[in-house]
């Protein structure tokens, strides 16, 4: 029992349901609509105190709004749910990527801080992301999430299969 | 406040569940890319639907939320340059393995690299900022 709830993944469609939920749940509950990218607004906002007249709109406000406890829930349910399953605390592996390259630290460090420049960057000028447009968005047939998804995947396939042709070797992983 | 203290917990569920489901796997985001192994496909699928039906749910009680008030839902409108946004958005998904909310899921998990995919998600998010004080025009 210990072992399907907390070690092993669990099946697609209990993790589906589970944060399909979440949707009707913002609504109801809070009136407001599921999304993550909009909170890193706030973290810049507390970290850079930065004067661009955008932090200054009215979504950030609240400099600690809502969307800071839930960025910051975020990370401590993972945690939790890391320490359940057993393993080390901190771990430079990050699966695949550190299985197949055996990079120096900086070079995983430039990679991935590169990549996470593209998320932060991409998800505000397409208005959203995974959780926003895909699952939100989509769920209340809003067309432009729909294209925007659409994109996400076309694009996301691209990079990996970049990737796979000319970093993670061709077949066999 | 209290209100905070839920989104915390929603923020929690949230991020346990990405964890538990294998969503925050680099392996298994790319695998989902080059259509391996559609798990995580199967996961955003299905929390549509669920996520859908919910809605439906609502709209049939009367659209209203806990606090009697009626529920708007918040259109998610196109911006001039979003198909453009999105596609930056999907290379950095294939790239990091990772998605706004995954990252956070990594982090939790205690995957060190993690921390620079947010790293680069705060400055490309500041970048936007600084952009679109100059050109109005890639407003998301």
């Amino acid at each position: 029992m210990y072992q399907a709830l907390f070690v092993n993944t669990w099946p697609w469609w209990a993790g589906g349901i589970l944060i399909g939920l979440l949707v009707p749940a913002f609504y109801y509950f809070h009136n407001t609509a599921l999304g993550v990218s909009t909170g890193y607004g706030n973290l810049v906002k507390i970290i850079s105190r930065s004067k661009l007249p955008w932090l200054q709109g009215e979504t950030f406000a609240d400099t600690w709004g809502w969307r800071v406890f839930f960025i910051g829930g975020m990370v401590l349910g993972a945690f939790v749910a890391g320490r359940l399953r057993g393993g080390p605390v901190l771990t430079g592996e990050m699966t695949l990527f550190t299985e197949v390259l055996n990079w120096p630290f900086l070079g995983y460090a430039i990679y991935f801080f590169s990549g996470g420049l593209f998320l932060g960057l991409g998800a505000r000028i397409a208005g959203g992301c995974t959780s926003g447009h895909s699952i939100h968005g989509i769920a209340n047939l809003h067309k432009s999430s729909i294209i925007v998804t659409i994109i996400f995947l076309i694009f996301g396939a691209i990079a990996a299969a970049f990737l796979r042709s000319y970093l993670l070797g061709g077949g066999g992983l | 406040m209290t209100r905070k203290l839920c989104f915390l917990a929603f923020g929690f569920y949230f991020g346990f569940v990405l964890s538990r489901v294998g969503a925050s796997d680099y392996s298994v985001i790319h695998r989902m890319f080059t259509a391996e192994d559609l798990h995580l496909a199967w996961v955003i699928l299905t929390a549509i639907i669920v996520a859908n039906l919910g809605m439906r749910y609502l709209k049939a009680k009367g659209n209203l939320g806990r606090d009697g008030k009626p529920i708007e839902i918040k259109q998610k409108t196109l911006g001039r340059f979003s198909v453009l946004g999105a596609a930056i958005f999907g290379i950095g998904w294939g790239m990091a393995g990772a998605c706004p909310g995954t990252v956070l899921a990594q982090i939790g998990e205690g995957k060190i690299l993690a921390l620079f995919t947010l790293s680069g998600m705060l400055v490309g998010t500041y970048l936007y900022g600084y952009l679109l004080a100059h050109w109005p025009a890639i407003k998301g």
